[in-house]
Order: C-alpha cells, then structure tokens, then sequence
C-alpha cells in the first residue's frame, strides 16, 4: 500500500495537453510530400508505391499523393533520385471531404435525389448534432478488419499520456449508447453485416468517423477479393483519418474535427 | 560457420537415411535446401504412417501444414507438412501430390493432432477434401461464402468479389439439464478485434467454447500472389498490427535466404534491438491488460505509462510507434542507433527500475494473485498435441524459444535466459512475459553496447523463380514460420503465413474449460492472441 502511494506521488501527472498546446512532432514521420520544382517526373515512386497511391496527370504533367490510401511507408522518400519526395512531421490529417485528401478527385455519380428536401434536413441535422452533444461524447469503436494497428493506438487514447476523459469523451461498450462510431479496417466481407447492424444500433444522430487507411480507402489491402475500398462503400463517413496507423493524437484531431472542436 | 553448415548437413543425411530405410518404397525423392531444410516428396497413400511416424517415434511436432497450386509446374497440387527438430535445429518437410481431378488427401488428424485445423484451412482455401478428419467444418469462411470457391487456386481472380451465399452457421451443440449457451461477439465490449466465441454453460464454469474466427480474413496470402516481392514486405508489415517488426523480419529473412544474401553484422544487431523493443512493448502492453481486467487500476496505468516510455523509445530511434518501414530487404533502412545510444539505455534502464518496483507491488497484492494463480490453466499434454509456442507454451512447460533452436540474427552472441514455468495458469504467463520483459532490456542494452560499426543494408535486386524458404522467429506472441516460393520476374509465387496465434487459439479454448465464465476475459488476455495475425 505504502508503495503504491509512493508511485502515485512520483507520477502526479504525465497526461500531454493535446490538442490545447501543440505536439512536438520533430521526431515523427508524417505525410509525404512531393516538391514539384525538384521532381523530374521519372514515375520510379508511382510504379513502387505499395498502395499506388501517387498519382501523375499525363495531360497536365502534375504528381501528388492520396493520403487516403497513403500507408507512410517512406519508400517514396527512399527511391527518388532527384531528392523532390520528403517525409514531413505534420500528423494532423484528418479531413471531412475525402476529396481534400486526394490528388486526382473521386468522380461521384450524380444521381437524381427525387426528395430535394432530404439534403436540407440532413445538412440541418448535422448542424444540430454538435448543439446536442455539447462537448461531450460517447464513442463506440467498430474493428470492420484491421490489422490491429489502429485498435491499438485507439486503446492508447485511454493511456495516462492521452487520457481522452479529460476532453469530455469515452468509450463505450455498446452501439446503443454511443453518439459516434469509430470504425478501423477495411470491411472486410465476413465484418460487413456486423459494421451494419453496428451502424444502424447507433441512435440517430450519429456520426462516423473512418480511423486509417483502410478504412478511408483499402489502403494497402484493397481489391482483394475479401476486402472493400475504405467503409464509406458500406456506410456513410463524416471524417476521414488517414495514416497506418495514425497516431493517438491524429485520431483526437479526427474526432474533435468532426465536433468542429478545432478548426 | 562452415562448420555449421557441415554439422547440419551430417545430422540431415543420417535422418534421411532413417526414413529411406523405413519408408524405402514411399519417399520418392530428397532434397536439402537452406542449410537446415529438408525436404522429401513422400507417396500419398502412406502419409499417415509416415507423419504419425515422424511425429510420436521420432518426437517432432507439425509447425506448419499447408497447399501450393503447383499445376503450372507439375500439373498437380502439393501439401507440405512441416516438421521440427528444435533440439537440432533443423526443419523437416514431407511433400505430398494431389491429382487435381481427385482433390482429396488422408487426413493425420486423428495421429496428429495438431493438423486439425491446418486440414481444415486447406479444404477451405484449395478444396483439397482430408478424408477421415473427425471435424471437417468450415474453418476460413462463414455461411455467407459459397460452397464451391476457393480462392487459392490459381484459376481464382483476386479481385473477384462472390455474391453472398445465405447459410446458417452450426455449432457444436452441448445438450443436458440445465446447459445453456452464450453467443459473444463479433463486436465485443471493449477495444479489441471481431471475432465469435459461443460458450455452452451450466451455472457459472464453462462447458465448452467454440471460437468462430476469421471476421477479418482479407486473403492476404492471395493478395501477394503475383506481386512484387518489394512491395509484399510492406503487407507483410501489415498482417499484425503489434508485431508489425516481427512479421516484417520473418519475411526478410526467407527472402535473403532465397537470394542467398548475408546480411551486414550491424543491420543484424539493429534487427534484435528492434524485435526486442517491439517484445518489450507488448508484454508491457500485456501485463497492463491483464491488471485491467482484474480492475487492478494502479497497475494498469503503471504498465501503460511504461508501455508509453517504450513507445517514445521507438518515436525517437525511427520515428514510427509501430516500427513499420525499418526492416528492408537485405539490412535495414538507415542507421538508426547511431548517436542515439547513450539516451536509449538510459531510458531502458528507466523502464527496467520502474517494472522491478511495480513486479514487487501487484507480486504483493493477494487479491490480485487470489484471481490469476489457478485460473485458465493450460495443461503441458494439451500444449504439447496442439504445439501451443511463445509464453503460452513456455507457461505450460515447453521450453523452447526460436531465438535458441534456430538462432538469427546476432541472437547466437548474445545471451539471454528462457523463462520456463509448469503450472500454466495466468500467474505462469505473467511471470514468463514480466522475466522476458527483463531478458529484452538486457538483450537490447547488450546489442546497442556491442554493435559493430558498418553498413546496413545489402542490396539485393534479383531472385531465380521457384526458389523457396522458410522464415523463423520468435515474435511476441511465440513461434513466428513464413514460408515463401518466388515467382517469375521478381515477384511471389505462393505466400504461406502461420503466425504464433494460430497455434495457440485452439489451446485458449482448452484452457477456458472448467473455468467461470466472468473469469474469461481474464483468461483470453493472459494469452493475448492476435486476431489479425490468424485470420490473414
């Protein structure tokens, strides 16, 4: 008992106070980044790209990377000869359109909505989860077939140096009391039903934000006979949280950017 | 190092021999590859004599089974079945041929028991039926996929998405007075990966379990099939999220073995200080969890607080918490001990006194001991028939570790103790993952003192086609087997993963037995098996 104490003295207190001061990120590895002037446009990174997620416009001659599919693996960084690809430390990713992750922007069928109110309602609906959930928020994790990497650095928000209590936020054990689902993996064929039943357990209004790149995109897993290109295929996604895995404090960016909690 | 090799070669020539004179009319041919890999193409009818004779008379246990579409080189199917001698060292492999219009081999199931589900897997994912196998249950795919696909066969497109077939699944149903079942899952309660567990229960203590897995199965072994081997390193990274280094290290080391490529001696000291790294955060990651469930909330913030200090560890040496992108094929990607080794031992050697001080704490608590001591235990017999590896086994008395019987890297310089414990319960489990816990800060804190200075990283471009290789290591989780045959132009041929989990499932299972069921997740966590790391 005595020793116990003694720990918890020594220890007061080694929660960061992310995000209301900013991280130190010099040693992490971010996103990559292309700088156009240096690159020779050789296509050596698109053909060795593990996820193909760089991309190259024959017509206008632009290079640029997805970071939805994006694993951060740094080979890019490695194969280039003219030194133009560089591994930044900015982790803060998180976007709600999916298109501002993309070079080459996803073209969407347009199809004919026959109730034009339906957008109204929705946009209004959205506008009016945030007043409702306060600043508070209940969060059920949904594993639609990760490789355990992004469930991890879930588990570690609950870990002394995150501890997202403190922002109002914690994890619960059932869809029917949650607000927001946290899905991770690629919904993978056998995950899908469960990731649907999952979604529609969630009372309404309910937010869904996709944690990696498999669940934004497949990442490195996609077209495969078991696997979908990213969840949005199965439900629909508020944020998108691209990174294999993205770290802690990238997902608390994710999630408070889909309260609007950070700008 | 010649010496080695010539040893090796003395021990496989005299197995070689043994089995030819016993089996003289059923083993066709022999061929030693890789120093310590013996392979013999054996006659069907009599695999399970010669299976059950390797496995009781000569005392190897099956660490690895499994089917190649080889019709584009000899117009038939081949199952491997893999034996080890982990005293010598040495691997033994019996090659088998299927005609493709039969599609149907003898099961050793009920001989071996540890080919169970390896016979299962492979009527899954090849149609090669195990005729006699005493539970031919689907083991890979669900109701939902149809009867007559499998998609490891090389006339399956990868990309080819089925319709959902509409079955129900059956278990196996425990009938009596007052047994009643509970269905958990697959999305259970906490942060943790799908997967289905169906317990039958009379009162509190469990009957039986049936785990219903492979929620997230995502074919990966197909996946790679046909594709660079470059870029397999990286979906080898990704087969488990929390042994990302060991999984990319198993990989890496079939492939150099292929391309017959020594790797420098620094790149060598640089993988064990990662792969002990990578041990140290998930036993630390472990212990937390188990405290956790015992609602031991001190120890659980102790142990993630120095889980935590593992991981700015791994931030500080490459940058990744995951220690992805660090292993590339032939060394490792730059040098990231350099100048940075004075600041790592000093932070070891914190989390060591740190650990030293919480061990004595929880060692202390007697209710916390009261829960864990007897609990889940796993009997040594069970353990050994289902070649449960890693603490699991090791907690129930099967002392081996792949560091010792087949030493990589700088492992053969290095020295370090192998935790043996007999009861197999938690307590067992704890103990053997908090000592190796202090085996990996004594390990890394050795290879960062003698690392040689040198380069890192062998290049190697080009591989001859149908070559192939096993890959070994000790991941966290216990026994870690790759086994890889390259392609034409550089890429993968056939891709077989058997990661430490898939062994050590079935033996939770046993171990839950007789126990209440509030005390499952307890049990499930003191063994802490990857659901990625199974299902593929």
């Amino acid at each position: 008992m005595f020793n116990t104490v003694k720990k918890i003295i020594k220890y007061p207190r080694v929660t960061g106070d992310y995000p209301n001061k900013p991280l130190d990120s010099s040693l992490f590895i971010g996103k990559p980044e292309i700088d156009l002037s240096k690159c020779n446009r050789c296509g050596e990174c698109l053909s060795r790209c593990p996820s193909n997620a760089i991309v190259m416009d024959k017509t206008s001659n632009n290079i640029g990377i997805n970071y939805d599919e994006c694993i951060f693996c740094a080979l890019c960084e490695d194969v280039c000869q003219s030194e133009a690809v560089k591994m930044t430390n900015s982790f803060e990713l998180a976007e709600k359109d999916k298109n501002k992750l993309r070079m080459n922007t996803l073209v969407i069928e347009e199809k004919n909505i026959s109730d034009p109110d339906y957008e109204i309602i929705c946009s209004d609906l959205k506008a009016n989860i945030k007043k409702i959930f306060g600043r508070s928020l209940q969060i059920r994790e949904v594993d639609s077939g990760s490789c355990n990497g992004c469930d991890t650095e879930i588990n570690a928000l609950n870990n002394p140096f995150n501890d997202i209590e403190r922002l109002g936020i914690s994890f619960v054990p059932s869809p029917r009391h949650a607000d927001m689902l946290l899905v991770t993996g690629t919904a993978v064929r056998n995950m899908q039903n469960a990731l649907i039943k999952a979604y529609n357990a969630t009372p309404d209004p309910k937010i869904v934000v996709a944690v990696g790149a498999c669940a934004c995109s497949g990442g490195i897993f996609k077209d495969a006979y078991a696997t979908s290109n990213g969840i949005d295929s199965i439900v629909p996604v508020d944020v998108y949280v691209p990174g294999c895995p993205p770290r802690p404090q990238a997902i608390i960016y994710g999630i408070l950017k889909a309260l609007d909690r950070v700008r | 190092m010649d010496n080695i090799i010539e040893s090796k070669n003395m021990i496989l020539t005299k197995l070689n021999s043994k089995l030819s004179e016993t089996f003289s009319e059923d083993i066709y041919r022999s061929v030693v590859d890789n120093t310590n890999e013996l392979y013999l193409e054996a006659n069907p009818e009599h695999i399970l004599e010669i299976c059950t004779y390797i496995n009781t008379t000569l005392g190897y246990p099956l660490i690895s089974m499994f089917a190649n579409d080889e019709q584009s080189l000899c117009d038939k199917y081949a199952v491997y079945y893999v034996f080890a001698d982990r005293e010598q060292g040495i691997l033994l492999i019996i090659k088998t041929l299927v005609d493709p219009n039969k599609m149907e081999i003898r099961s050793i199931t009920k001989k071996v028991h540890a080919a169970a589900l390896y016979e299962r897997e492979i009527n899954d994912l090849f149609g090669i039926v195990p005729v006699g196998h005493p539970n031919p249950k689907r083991l890979v795919f669900h109701s939902n996929w149809p009867q007559a696909e499998h998609p490891l066969r090389k006339d399956f497109d990868v990309k080819h998405k089925l319709d959902f077939a509409k079955e129900e699944t059956d278990f196996q149903k425990v009938t009596g007075e007052g047994v009643y079942e509970i269905p958990v899952g697959p999305i259970h309660a906490g942060i943790i990966e799908p997967g289905h567990f169906r317990f039958s229960v009379v009162g509190e203590p469990i009957i039986n379990l049936e785990a219903q897995l492979y929620y997230t199965h995502k074919g990966i072994e197909k996946m790679c099939e046909g594709q660079s081997i470059e870029r397999c390193l990286y979906v080898a990274e990704r087969i488990s999220g929390d042994e990302t280094f060991a999984n990319s290290l198993t990989y890496c080391q079939a492939i150099e073995k292929i391309a017959k490529v020594k790797i420098p001696t620094r790149a060598e000291y640089t993988r064990v200080v990662f792969a002990e790294l990578e041990r140290l955060t998930n036993h630390l990651g472990d212990l937390g969890g188990l405290c956790l469930d015992a609602a031991y909330g001190f120890a659980t913030f102790q142990f993630r607080m120095m889980k935590g200090w593992a991981y700015w560890i791994a931030d500080e040496l490459c940058g990744m918490r995951f220690l992805r992108s660090v292993n590339k094929l032939g060394g490792v990607r730059q040098d990231f001990i350099l100048g940075k080794e004075l600041k790592t031992i000093e932070e070891l050697k914190k989390i060591k006194s740190e650990l030293e001080d919480t061990v004595k704490i929880i060692k202390s608590n007697s209710m916390f001991i009261d829960r864990v001591e007897n609990t889940g235990i796993l009997q040594t017999k069970i353990a050994t028939d289902l070649n449960a590896v890693g603490p699991s086994g090791r907690a129930s008395g099967l002392c081996f570790d792949v560091r010792k019987s087949f030493p990589y890297e700088a492992y053969k310089q290095l020295e370090f103790n192998i935790p043996k414990h007999n009861n197999g319960d938690i307590n067992c489990r704890m103990n053997t993952k908090i000592k190796e816990c202090f085996e990996s800060i004594y390990l890394m804190i050795q290879a960062i003192e003698t690392m040689p200075s040198g380069k890192l990283l062998e290049p190697v471009k080009t591989f001859e086609p149908y070559q192939c290789a096993f890959g070994l290591t000790e991941a966290p989780r216990g026994e870690n087997i790759h086994w890889i045959m390259t392609g034409e132009n550089n890429t993968i041929f056939r891709y077989k993963i058997r990661t430490p989990s898939f062994c050590n499932w079935p033996a939770l299972c046993h171990a839950v037995k007789g126990n209440i069921v509030p005390d499952f997740p307890i049990i499930n966590k003191s063994f802490n098996l990857s659901y990625a790391g199974n299902d593929l």
